[in-house]
């Protein structure tokens, strides 16, 4: 008699103190090699990556892990949350990463981003390149026009996870399966209040890294920018536009893709990152 | 904008937009009886706008009704308004880069969506897909 068909990806927790305060974070990881951590777009989870973690060709030589950031997914908000409103700030998020990369006891681990974690990969490649092997921003830029006012994510009168989901809805291609495109969306359903909104702070207020980049050095850690044709948020532009003012930095544009590649359309995905995960583990 | 009683001075590539739209929106489809089971607690207006030609479209209860003759001074909640040429592109089966989706739209600069917006967002899914209705079917 068979087992249960378990997949392979397990989760477990660990308490991670981010600038002096104790967070109980969530993470999923699965594969043995080299560290990959996941970075999940504002507002969700780290159930973006599963398909990542469910292919063999990728977890074969690495090992992927996907937290879940305080306020997202399992991952709680820090105790007394209830008196604060929820802003991400760049130091906040850079602080979150390496503390999630040192209580985990990642040795240069390679870090993939998507969006707001796009964006930090470009500022963690910028002033701490040298504690990673390789970084990949996924619909990543410096700085991206606004095309909404982010009040409405969080008001009594509009459903934040419905509106959320539904202004995101747009940034997924169109080719993408529709089962891919309804779990996307689920995700940002279920997210906190206020939270995709705070999260948004990093992105439009406190994270504009324009003229802020100088001094990345790809040689050392090789950078990966991809982003999808169908994301009109982060465009393509603008990744080839950020990636104009850093020598050495690979930019691949992918067809048929939106804003959240690894989710959206994960088949699609992996002819573009498979190619990028190779080059990395070649890295001497 | 005009409303039908001037509407034979809008280009003709715009008054067949509308007319696809209207059409859309009064088939017996089971997408639009799935949008209006979404919609069971969507109820408002809105004009919707090709080029010079407007549909006003009166929603209860989820259920949308179109009106191409509109009296003056006619009051609706919120308008999405647009150029012949982006309604036409969003309405492709797959449609291009930057041209699929009403705030990929907006952000171009070739749609306007202007008004009391607090119906639109609240029932974001359910306008866009009514406005996507009329698309064609994938192949």
């Amino acid at each position: 008699m068979n087992g249960p068909a378990f997949e392979p990806i397990v989760g477990r927790y660990l308490t991670v103190e981010i600038l002096g305060e104790p967070c109980r974070v969530y993470f999923e990881e699965a594969g043995q090699g080299i560290p990959l951590v996941c970075l999940h777009t504002a507002g969700a989870d780290g159930r973006q990556f599963r398909h990542l973690m469910c292919d063999e060709a990728v977890t074969a030589n690495y090992r992927v892990i996907a937290f879940d950031m305080p306020w997202h997914g399992k991952s709680y908000p820090p105790a007394g949350w209830e008196r604060t409103e929820y802003q991400l700030t760049t130091e906040r998020y850079v602080e979150t990463v390496r503390a999630f990369c040192k209580a985990m006891q990642l040795e240069r681990p390679v870090v993939m981003g998507c969006s707001i974690g796009g964006r930090i990969v470009l500022q963690l490649a910028h002033a701490h390149g040298a504690e990673f092997r390789a970084l990949i921003g996924l619909s990543s830029a410096d700085f991206q026009q606004p095309w909404y006012d982010t009040s409405w994510l969080h008001r009594p009168d509009v459903h934040g996870g419905e509106v959320c989901a539904a202004l995101v809805s747009g940034l997924i291609a169109p080719q993408s399966p529709v089962e891919r495109r309804h779990e996307t969306l689920w995700q940002y359903m279920q997210g906190g209040p206020g939270v995709f909104r705070g999260d948004l702070y990093f992105y439009r207020v406190d994270g504009d890294l324009r003229g802020r980049l100088g001094g990345i050095d790809a040689a050392k850690c090789p950078l990966f920018l991809l982003t999808g044709e169908y994301d009109f948020s982060c465009t393509p532009e603008d990744t080839l536009r950020t990636a104009s003012a850093i020598p050495g930095v690979k930019v691949t544009v992918m067809k048929q893709l939106g804003h959240f590649p690894m989710s959206e359309n994960p088949e699609q995905f992996r002819e573009y990152v498979l190619p990028v995960l190779e080059q990395i583990r070649n890295l001497r | 904008m005009t409303s039908d009683a001037t509407r034979r001075e809008a280009p003709s590539v715009e008054r067949e937009l509308a007319d696809r739209f209207r059409r859309a929106l009064a088939s017996d489809t089971p997408a639009l009886r799935e949008l209006a089971r979404r919609g069971a607690w969507t109820s408002t207006s809105c004009l919707v706008g090709i080029g010079e030609v407007a549909t006003l479209v009166r929603i209860r209860q989820g259920v949308p009704a179109t009106q191409a003759d509109i009296p003056l001074l006619c009051p609706w909640d919120f308008s999405v308004r647009g150029s012949a040429r982006a309604w036409a592109a969003l309405w492709r089966p797959y449609p291009e880069p930057g041209w699929h989706d009403l705030f990929a739209l907006t952000k171009r600069g070739e749609f306007r969506i202007e008004g009391n917006l607090q119906p639109f967002m609240a029932n974001l899914q359910y306008f866009k897909d009514l406005l996507s209705m009329p698309r064609e079917a994938t192949p």
